[in-house]
């Protein structure tokens, strides 16, 4: 199999904020993450980008504009003033206002939307941003420490050059933000692997939402039951994306590697060690189709450094040792200070009558979507920026794009663009300035 | 069976040219092939059954014994068990594609419902919503339901997916706004790792390089960067990078007062990064405190703090070894009034070394910025140094 082209991006403040005492979202674990990727030699195969940091523009493509403007003006110090808002905007113990609230959001929401667009440029294969995934966000409020759904922006990017775009969710969490804002359309299908029942949140995840409308059929749903071990996950997790990728047949994906579905997790309630958990995106990476891997939940910090970092290594075929490299962090490692750690395994509640019932009930399902839709090609020039912004974006002549990097600039392996010269024949004085 | 069904088709095709007399030569063939399967699987069960039963009669008897000595929950269980494996064998094989899936989904829809148990686990931190409400005055409906939450419809909910696909025009929206810091398909891999083994040496000996970093080669994002910069040439990275080797990268190293005011904030408030920086430690941005803080959690510098504040007790029994010697640090801290703490700290960010005179002094001491720049044997993670007060003896 050929090597894919991995693009890796990371803001080196986007680990420096914090949501409060006591919080157990803690954004420092993607500078722990960063740290074992650089020292085990990983970042040296990858194409490393510096995102772009998303505006408020940008995160209205899905969001309501009161709602990111609100999140713009917010702060701890202003927070007296809103006091009607945070309760309309359900803000609060679970998503606090914290200083820097805002730029977090820009930071994470604007890598995983340009992951997308280099997927749309074929300027890589897979795209991984750790600090994105934060599925829960709604359209008109935070939800589960999820304030901007960086997911839904960015497959609405895909959409511009993808007709079908699969979503998986391996977060112990039902990504539920991602489910809602798709819910009608079958343009994008969500599968959600999680565990529900029980007062688990979100509450929704039900393995009878299966979508509405156009929809119908195109929210995939495996409820699971506390401590899941690997091999009962992978048994359930292969044969459905599986038959996804037969049914569906996805020209992009995006992959939510949320770790608190590893065993330990401080919220989390499933039995999966890193080597299980990294078997599921290992399994997607082979399904050879552009991909954007992104983070999401993950509450026992070490646990979750060793998760993404091994499954850098998985998406580069990079052969990582059980011993972790000397970080400035390594002290979190203690006492084994190794990749994969023993797991102390508790009682799986999933017997096997039921994963086979509950893989059964999802292929039913999916065999009633066996009409993959037909997007209709009509060519819409150029991106969708109002011309207001296209001029406030608009970058520093100096740094024009060199050669090299025109070069780069493949045209998308999109075979429904045969037509594409036929429209852009307006020649742009692009290089006019200096 | 294929050689059945061949013969079958012939017989058909027979059948269908010449009327009567073949066929029904050819009929009992079938039936015969088809019963001698049959037969030969319940024979084969029935003797299985049978060798099950009679092996031998002084072990029958045994058993007897043995089950006449159980008490009678096991007996039962022995015998419920046997009776589910026999029975179900021989009537499985042929229709149970259509009744499984009636027994699974009702099955499903069984172990589904008994999930929903009193005792609540709310797995986010908070219930911002509690499962059970206050005015909860109209039909008892036992919480079951409380904790499901529907995906609502409407516009206010979903987004609105783009009509159609696009393309970009000449250039990606925000492609001048990204930096890329690396691209590993320009060169060879051998070169490169050549040439990060190359700006090793250049650093080893000063700086935080010094410290041991095991055997793997660790990425310096820096060093990657700065050959992109030179267009891929290793030579001219070197080069640069042996000049810019001289001074230290980062300049913003905590003084000692920082540090006290940092730990004084995190008495008063607690992990609130916002009021320690309001109220304790105002040259530093809260970004900047909680990357220091974990990276302080980790060194000796918080083990004397959180002993100190009695906040975690914890770290005494971990390492009871530390307990008697940290007493004594703590006591001689507290005659002398001065903090000739030595925090150590990996990052190059926060690595402060106390200067050689740090011993009497204590306001100048408390004023005096430190350097980051590190003598070759420094003191690794979690060794502190009380005794020897000139670093440059620690072996």
């Amino acid at each position: 199999m050929s090597q894919s082209r991995v693009a890796y991006f990371y803001n080196p403040d986007v680990g420096n904020f914090h949501y409060g005492p006591g919080h157990p979202m803690k954004p420092h674990r993607l500078s722990v993450t960063h740290s074992l990727v650089l020292n085990y030699g990983l970042q040296k195969k990858m194409q490393i980008y510096r995102p772009y940091r998303a505006n408020a523009h940008d995160m209205c493509r899905f969001h309501s504009e009161d709602y990111i403007e609100f999140l713009q003006n917010v702060t701890p110090q202003n927070i007296q003033t809103y006091s009607k808002d945070l309760l309309h905007y359900n803000v609060g113990d679970d998503c606090p206002v914290f200083e820097g609230l805002f730029d977090f959001c820009s930071m994470y929401t604007g890598a995983s939307l340009e992951g997308a667009m280099k997927l749309n440029n074929n300027a890589c294969d897979i795209a991984i941003n750790w600090s994105g995934g934060l599925h829960h966000a709604k359209k008109f409020e935070p939800s589960g420490f999820c304030y901007v759904n960086d997911i839904v922006i960015a497959i609405l990017e895909l959409l511009k050059y993808h007709p079908r775009v699969l979503y998986i969710d391996i977060d112990v969490h039902h990504g539920d933000g991602v489910q809602e804002a798709f819910y009608l359309t079958d343009r994008v299908m969500t599968v959600s692997f999680h565990k529900y029942g029980n007062y688990f949140f979100p509450g929704t995840g039900d393995m009878y939402e299966i979508g509405a409308e156009s929809g119908r059929y195109f929210s995939v749903n495996v409820p699971l039951k506390e401590g899941i071990d690997d091999q009962s996950y992978v048994q359930v997790f292969k044969p459905v994306i599986s038959t996804v990728m037969e049914f569906y047949r996805p020209t992009a994906i995006v992959l939510q590697c949320g770790a608190d579905s590893l065993a330990g997790d401080r919220l989390g309630c499933f039995s999966l060690s890193t080597r299980g958990h990294g078997e599921c995106v290992k399994f997607v990476k082979n399904l050879n189709v552009p991909t954007l891997v992104v983070g999401g939940g993950g509450y026992t910090l070490r646990n979750v450094a060793r998760c993404w970092t091994y499954e850098t290594s998985l998406l580069v075929d990079e052969n990582i040792s059980n011993e972790l490299p000397y970080t400035e962090y390594l002290e979190f490692f203690a006492p084994d200070f190794q990749l994969h750690p023993e797991i102390s395994s508790t009682s799986n509640a999933n017997t096997k009558q039921y994963l086979e019932a509950i893989t059964k009930h999802v292929y039913d399902n999916l065999k009633m979507c066996q009409h993959s839709p037909a997007v209709q090609m009509t060519h819409i020039p150029g991106d969708f920026l109002p011309e207001e912004y296209r001029i406030k974006d608009e970058p520093d002549p100096e740094i024009r794009i060199s050669q090299e990097e025109a070069d780069k600039m493949i045209e998308p392996k999109n075979e429904f663009y045969e037509d594409e010269k036929d429209n852009d024949k307006e020649p742009v004085p692009e290089t006019k300035e200096s | 069976m294929s050689e059945c069904a061949l013969v079958a088709s012939v017989s058909d095709h027979d059948a269908s040219m010449d009327v009567g007399n073949d066929k029904s030569l050819f009929e009992p063939t079938i039936d015969m092939m088809v019963n001698d399967f049959d037969d030969e699987r319940t024979l084969d069960e029935e003797e299985a059954l049978a060798a099950g039963e009679h092996q031998d009669p002084k072990a029958e008897l045994n058993s007897l014994q043995r089950e006449g000595d159980m008490p009678l929950e096991e007996l039962l269980a022995l015998y419920g068990y046997n009776r589910n494996m026999d029975k179900p064998i021989p009537e499985q094989p042929p229709e149970v594609v259509p009744e499984e899936n009636e027994k699974t989904e009702s099955a499903l829809q069984q172990l589904y419902s008994d999930n929903t148990s009193p005792e609540a686990t709310r797995c986010l931190r908070s219930g911002s919503r509690p499962p059970s409400e206050e005015e909860d005055d109209y039909d008892y409906s036992p919480d079951e339901d409380d904790w499901k939450k529907t995906i609502m419809v409407g516009s206010d909910y979903q987004a609105a997916i783009p009509e159609g696909l696009c393309s970009y025009d000449d250039a990606l929206p925000y492609e001048n706004e990204d930096k890329l810091l690396w691209n590993p398909s320009v060169l060879d891999e051998k070169v490169i790792e050549d040439y990060m083994k190359k700006n090793c040496a250049i650093n080893s000996g000063t700086g935080v390089d010094a410290v041991p970093k095991g055997k793997q080669l660790r990425d310096d994002e820096e060093a990657l960067f700065l050959l992109q910069q030179c267009g891929h040439n290793v030579e001219e990275a070197l080069r640069r990078r042996r000049i810019s080797a001289q001074t230290p990268a980062h300049a913003s190293v905590w003084s000692e007062e920082e540090c006290r005011n940092f730990e004084n904030g995190i008495k008063v408030h607690g992990k609130d990064f916002h009021l320690i920086r309001q109220q304790k430690v105002r040259t530093r941005s809260v970004g900047e405190l909680v990357q220091f803080y974990y990276i302080w959690k980790k060194t000796e510098r918080h083990d004397i703090f959180a002993n100190k504040t009695r906040l975690e007790k914890k770290k005494y029994t971990l390492h009871p070894g530390h307990t008697d010697y940290m007493d004594r640090f703590l006591e001689e801290q507290e005659a002398s009034g001065t903090s000739v703490v030595r925090p150590v700290s990996p990052t190059p960010m926060m690595m402060y070394v106390p200067s050689p005179a740090a011993q009497p002094d204590p306001l100048a001491l408390g004023e005096k910025e430190v350097f980051s720049q590190l003598n070759p044997h420094t003191t690794p993670p979690r060794t502190l140094s009380t005794e020897e007060p000139e670093p440059d003896t620690v072996s």
